[in-house]
Order: C-alpha cells, then sequence, then structure tokens
C-alpha cells in the first residue's frame, strides 16, 4: 500500500509528519521537518559555526591588510625585513616593532625635521622582528570582527592614495593601538589623554606634509579617528572604572519619572498637529537614539547633527520662519526626554574623550552637540523653577499623584472614567492600541484554528483513502487470469499493477 | 551634507534682550528685523568665511539660548571658544554688571578666550542721549582692565557691527600665525611632542 502512494509522490505516512530528528513531537517545513525545539537546536549550531567562519575570515582579512601593505610599499624593503621564520599569525606585530625601532631611532639618532619622520625606517628591522616573534599575538587581532575588519580595508583603501604618507600613517595608527590594548588599567581620562595626544601629534605632522591645507589634514583625521576609534571601542566605551553606567541608569529613571513633562511646561515651538511637524519630531527621536550604535564618535555626532536638523525643520514648519538658539535648545531638551537615549551619559563621556577634538570644538557638530550636553545637564537639575511651576505641583506631578494634562485640581483622575479616554491624547492612543491588539489576538487564534483542523485533515486523510482503496478492493476484487488471450495487450506487462479503475478493457477476441 | 570647516569658535555672552542675535543677524545677513516677534529671528549656528589679508578665516559663531532659565548651562557653551563677544546694552545699566560677571566666568574657565565687550543700541543714544546709562570711558577703562578690546554697535544701522567681527578675525589669524610659525621653525617641538606621546602610552 505505502509502496504504490510512494510512486505517485505523495507523503501521507504519519512518520513523515513528524519531527525528522525523532523526538515525537510534529515537524515543519519552514523548520526543515524538525519541531521548533530541535529546529533552534540545530540553528544554534550552525549559527555558532557561522560566528566561527566569521572569525576565520576576519582574522584572513586581517593578514590581506598587512599583505596589502607589503606589495603597495614594493617587494624591495618588506622582502628583506621579514625572516622566514616568522609564523604567519604573528605579522600583525610588524608595525609594532617598527614604531619601537623608530623611538630607539630618536633616541640614539637626533630626528632633526618632521620630514624624516616620513621616510620609511625599516631598514635594519631584522633583527628586531626575530624578538617579536616570541611575544603573544595581541588580543585586538585575535577579537577584531566583520565589521572591524571592513573599517581596516577602508582605511587601507584610503591610505593608498597617500602612498609613504601613508604607509607611515597606517604604521602609527597600528601601533597607536597594539600599545593601547596592553593599557588595560588606564583610568578613562588617561586613556583620552592618550588618544588626545594621539591626533594632536598626528594632525601637527600633517600639517607640515600638506604644508599647511586644513581640509587635506581634516580628510586624513577623519580616517585616522574612524579606524582608530572602531579598534578600541570595546574596551573604551563606558569603562569599568567610571562610573559613567551608574549615570546611564540614573539619567533613564530621571527620564522615566519626568514622562509628564509637557511640550507646553519647556515653551517649545513645535506643533506636533501638523503632520509634517511629527513626522520630524518621529525622525529627530529615531536619529538620537540611533547615536548609540554607532562606534566612532563622528559618527554619533552625526546622529545629533541630524537628530538637531529635524528639530530645526519642525521648528521652522511650525513658526513659519527660521528657528534661533531660543527655539532650539527647548526642543532638544523635549526631544530627549520623549526619546530616552540609550546610554546617554556614556555616549557623551565618550564622544568628549574620543572625538577629533577639531570637530568638537569649533564646527556645527560641535554646537549641536554643545546643546546635547546641555539638554542633559538641564533635564539632571530641572525643578520646578524651571518649568515655571510651584514646588508642590512639581512633587505632586513627580510622585505621580496628579497630571499636568488635567485640571490639578481633580487629583483622583483615574475615577473620571471615560471622560478621560476623549481628553487625552496619549489615552486614546493606548486604548486604539489595545483593539488593534485584541484584533490581532482573535485573528491569530482563528488561524490557529484552522490550522489545527488542517492538521487533523492531514493525518485523518491517509486513513480515509485507505478506507476507499479497501472499498473499491472489496468491490471489485482482482481477478489474476491468463494473459494469453489477447495479442494486442500481450506485452503490457504493466496493466496488473495499475489501479483497478484504470486497468484497460481486455478485448476477449 | 559634511559641515564647513570651522577655524574658530566664538560664542555670543550677555543678558537676555541686550541684542545678541541682532548682532549675529546684522552681521551674517545684513539686516534687522523689527516686529512682535523679533527676539526668535536668526540661526542658532553661522559658519561665516572672513578674508583677513590673503588668507580667508572661518569663524564659528555660537548664538545661546536666550531665556534665563538656561544662564546656569553657559558654562558648557563657552568650552574651547577663541573669542567671546560679552554684551551690554547701552542704555541698560543691570546688562552691563552681568557682563561684568561674564568676563569672570571666562577668566576662570576660558583663559585663551579673547574677550570682545560691546555695547549694544548704539542707534538708541544717538537719538537720546540721556538714553545712556553706561559711559563710554567707563566701559572702555574695563575694557583696558581685563585686556579686552570694546566696541559699540547698533544692529539697527550696522554701525561698528563689521569692524568687530572683521576684529576677531583679525586677531585669531595673528595667534594662528604666530603658533604656525612657532611649529616651522622650532624644531624641538616635534620631538618633545613624540616623547611625551611615548611615554603616556608606554608607562604603566
Ligand atoms: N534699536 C535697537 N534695538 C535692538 C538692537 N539690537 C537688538 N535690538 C532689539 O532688542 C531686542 C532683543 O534682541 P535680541 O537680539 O533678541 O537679544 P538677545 O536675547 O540678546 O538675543 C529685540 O527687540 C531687538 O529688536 C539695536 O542695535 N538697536
Ligand atoms: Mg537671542
Ligand atoms: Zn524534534
Amino acid at each position: 500500500m505505502s509502496q504504490r502512494t510512494e510512486r505517485r509522490g505523495i507523503h501521507v505516512d504519519q512518520s513523515d509528519l513528524l519531527c525528522k530528528k525523532g523526538c515525537g513531537y510534529y515537524g515543519n517545513a519552514a523548520w526543515q521537518g524538525l519541531c521548533s525545539k530541535c529546529w533552534r537546536e540545530e540553528y544554534q549550531r550552525v549559527r555558532q559555526k557561522q560566528i566561527q567562519d566569521d572569525w576565520a575570515l576576519a582574522e584572513k582579512l586581517q593578514r590581506e591588510e598587512e599583505a596589502a601593505y607589503a606589495s603597495s610599499q614594493g617587494v624591495q624593503s618588506h622582502s628583506q625585513s621579514t625572516p622566514p621564520q616568522q609564523p604567519p599569525g604573528h605579522t600583525s606585530l610588524g608595525p609594532f616593532s617598527k614604531f619601537e625601532e623608530k623611538k630607539t631611532n630618536e633616541k640614539t639618532r637626533k630626528v632633526t625635521t618632521v620630514k624624516k619622520f616620513f621616510s620609511p625606517s625599516s631598514r635594519s628591522a631584522s633583527k628586531k622582528e626575530t624578538q617579536e616573534g616570541k611575544s603573544p599575538s595581541p588580543s585586538i587581532s585575535r577579537h577584531a570582527s566583520f565589521d572591524t575588519d571592513q573599517v581596516s580595508r577602508d582605511f587601507v583603501d584610503f591610505l593608498k592614495n597617500l602612498q609613504k604618507t601613508g604607509r607611515e600613517i597606517h604604521k602609527q595608527c597600528r601601533a597607536f593601538i597594539m600599545n593601547m590594548s596592553s593599557k588595560k588599567d588606564l583610568s578613562a581620562e588617561e586613556l583620552s589623554e592618550c588618544v588626545q595626544d594621539f591626533y594632536q601629534s598626528m594632525a601637527d605632522r600633517l600639517m607640515s606634509h600638506f604644508k599647511g591645507s586644513s581640509d587635506s589634514v581634516e580628510q586624513v583625521m577623519d580616517q585616522v579617528e574612524k579606524y582608530i576609534m572602531t579598534r578600541l571601542y570595546k574596551s573604551v566605551f563606558c569603562p569599568e572604572t567610571t562610573d559613567d553606567e551608574k549615570k546611564d541608569l540614573a539619567t533613564q529613571d530621571r527620564i522615566r519619572a519626568l514622562h509628564w513633562v509637557t511640550i507646553q511646561m519647556l515653551c517649545v515651538s513645535m506643533d506636533e498637529e501638523i503632520p509634517e511637524v511629527s513626522e520630524n519630531v518621529d525622525k529627530a527621536i529615531t536619529d538620537i537614539i540611533e547615536m548609540d550604535s554607532k562606534r566612532v564618535p563622528r559618527d554619533k555626532l552625526a546622529c545629533i547633527t541630524r537628530c538637531s536638523k529635524h528639530i530645526f525643520s519642525a521648528i521652522r514648519i511650525t513658526k513659519n520662519e527660521p528657528a534661533s538658539a531660543d527655539d532650539f535648545l527647548p526642543a532638544l531638551i523635549y526631544i530627549v526626554l520623549k526619546a530616552n537615549p540609550p546610554r546617554l551619559q556614556s555616549n557623551i563621556q565618550y564622544i568628549t574623550r574620543f572625538c577629533n577634538p577639531s570637530r568638537l570644538m569649533t564646527g556645527e557638530d560641535g554646537y549641536y552637540f554643545t546643546n546635547l550636553c546641555c539638554a542633559a545637564a538641564f533635564i539632571e537639575k530641572l525643578d520646578a523653577q524651571s518649568l515655571n511651576l510651584s514646588p508642590e505641583e512639581f512633587e505632586r506631578y513627580m510622585s505621580g499623584q496628579a497630571s499636568p494634562r488635567f485640571s490639578s485640581s481633580e487629583g483622583d483622575w483615574p475615577h473620571s472614567g471615560h471622560g478621560v479616554t476623549a481628553t487625552n491624547p496619549v489615552l486614546a492612543q493606548l486604548n486604539h492600541n489595545l483593539e488593534l491588539l485584541s484584533g490581532l489576538s482573535s485573528r491569530q487564534e482563528t488561524l490557529m484554528e484552522s490550522a489545527r483542523s488542517l492538521q487533523a485533515d492531514l493525518l485523518s486523510w491517509p486513513d480515509t483513502v485507505q478506507r476507499e482503496v479497501n472499498d473499491i478492493l472489496e468491490k471489485y476484487p482482482l481477478e489474476v487470469r491468463s494473459c494469453t488471450v489477447s495479442a494486442i495487450d500481450a506485452n503490457n506487462m504493466d496493466n496488473d499493477n495499475l489501479p483497478p479503475p484504470l486497468t484497460p478493457q481486455v478485448f476477449a477476441g | 551634507m559634511s559641515a564647513m570647516r570651522v577655524d574658530a569658535k566664538v560664542v555670543m555672552l550677555g543678558k537676555e534682550s541686550v541684542g545678541k542675535t541682532s548682532l549675529v543677524e546684522r552681521y551674517v545677513h545684513h539686516r534687522f528685523l523689527v516686529g512682535p516677534y523679533q527676539n526668535t529671528i536668526g540661526a542658532a549656528f553661522v559658519a561665516k568665511p572672513i578674508q583677513v589679508g590673503e588668507k580667508v578665516i572661518t569663524l564659528g559663531i555660537w548664538d545661546t539660548a536666550g531665556s534665563e532659565r538656561y544662564e546656569a548651562m553657559s558654562r558648557i557653551y563657552y568650552r574651547g571658544a577663541r573669542a567671546a563677544i560679552v554684551c551690554y546694552d547701552l542704555t541698560d545699566s543691570s546688562s552691563f554688571q552681568r557682563a561684568r560677571f561674564w568676563v569672570k566666568e571666562l577668566q576662570n574657565c576660558e583663559e585663551h578666550c579673547k574677550i570682545y565687550l560691546c555695547g549694544t543700541k548704539n542707534d538708541l543714544i544717538q537719538g537720546d542721549r540721556s538714553l545712556r546709562q553706561i559711559d563710554y570711558h567707563d566701559a572702555q577703562d574695563f575694557a583696558e582692565e581685563i585686556g579686552a578690546q570694546h566696541f559699540e554697535t547698533s544692529s539697527k544701522t550696522g554701525n561698528n557691527v563689521d569692524e568687530l567681527f572683521q576684529k576677531v578675525a583679525e586677531d585669531y589669524n595673528d595667534t594662528a600665525f604666530q603658533y604656525m610659525t612657532a611649529e616651522e621653525t622650532g624644531v624641538d617641538l616635534d620631538q618633545k611632542k613624540d616623547s611625551y606621546f611615548y611615554s603616556c602610552c608606554h608607562n604603566n
């Protein structure tokens, strides 16, 4: 029986519906025939392997990055400086040793001009690099993620255009990262000082290299910042040596406690009733939340700038004239209160500590960032006076005894029943969402119901089919007759295998 | 959308309504706006390129929120500024007291920030001398005492406004030039920096 159905390509055997792992639960085609539990386990395994593969790829890229530099430098200098016994995994230490060597050069020989700094300095390197083979490979290269390596490749590509100078910059940056990775127990301020000193000395050198063209310097510095900070991010963002995390949580709680602050109390000139304004407000909120997901200080700054531009648009549309500083700060405070951006304090600290100062201090990005710092400070210190409220009112709102959306005499507003829903847009939205949710849940239930009955149908189907087949077989029992009767169908041997209704009629001569 | 590169940060400070925003507006857009909402017109941040000799210096002019509510935050604003234009209203003596306060703040917290003392609304006094509450010489003496430049301007007529910002740009250019030449002739400078960088990142 099962043989026959198999031939028509229909899988209806009970065992075919079960999980392929044989755990007894039903499987599902979407889960490659496994049940949900077995699928999750399987998926986890595959994912783990993928992560390992990614790491391997990252390490490969790392090596390629080195190779790219070697080749872009021409063979002659590198071939003599790479001793054959050096294991491939340790090539990433090259720049570090050269940096060390550079330093000794500086101590013994006097380097008198800045230009000399950019001259190749790897001529007598072989001795040093043999030593370096013994030291353990730095953890930084092992933990490099896929992202990080993309950034490295971009950096290499960018520096290629600068030739010799590019190589020197690369070397400096690598060396700096290696050094930083060994400075685990420095305080956040010391880490910041190291990075800022590095920016400063790099910018000074570039300044004399580009003969004072600030734009070129800035361009390179942006890339340097991106490369270095992508690498250092994990170890220097919200480090354990600081109380940044505690401050983050405090700010988050504070903003939550201030949920009742209205746009009117802050005197913000944004009318969210206008669709275009509320669109800009939403975008501003998204931008400021997105800041936390960026690793490079400048990318974080860009989020703040985008957020600010949306705020300016919202104000301009509302007022029908350009916004000024007087409008901007309160609006930004309002956006921060609404967004409650994750790890706000950590992000502010991180940008302050590790952003290239020329961006932070003078330019437009810096202006918006400074306003964000002010907004954070304002929220921290916010009191009755800052909102033009009486201390009593402020207390009642803070403690949740009253909500400013209703007249304060109506302290017991939860009892006022359905009237509230009509007046309060937030509650209305909430109710609306609840309705949508319950609608969704009942539709989900119907779907599940249908699925279950479909499953039952499917399970009983083979039985039904079998019963029908049996019935037919009973009604028309197979009679095997002698096959010599007919000459026409003589070689048609398969006829007997056909199911009864399809059996050709036989001519009895 | 890369923002314009800026050479120096210039902050506007002073009591609410002394005319900070109007001053920026006049300088950058050559206009003076009157009307019921005039104190809310203007941009918050302006990057303004200024010709100084053969060079172009770009000033980043930072306006601050006027409301007293945010005055406590002003310290965050002037961090790293190369110049501060401290404004007072020539017809309001209390605004001069406030200006003194800002000067003291700057001297304490931002030693590299050059101060420009600016008496505003000069046009009002031209019309009626009795409106003047701050004597020119008193302000001049105070400016000399603190090593600041002193200007009296009108955003309404544009009187002395260009001169003020031109002076800011020129002074910046002079100090920046000194810095550059020191770097070019002083060969040891780089070595010192290197060894500092080294000591910071190698000692533990
Ligand atoms: N007559 C006259 N009025 C001025 C002058 N500058 C500003 N104002 C007025 O002073 C008020 C406050 O100016 P605003 O620039 O907003 O001050 P801010 O708070 O310091 O930014 C506005 O009504 C301006 O029109 C000026 O030079 N002359
Ligand atoms: Mg103003
Ligand atoms: Zn299973």
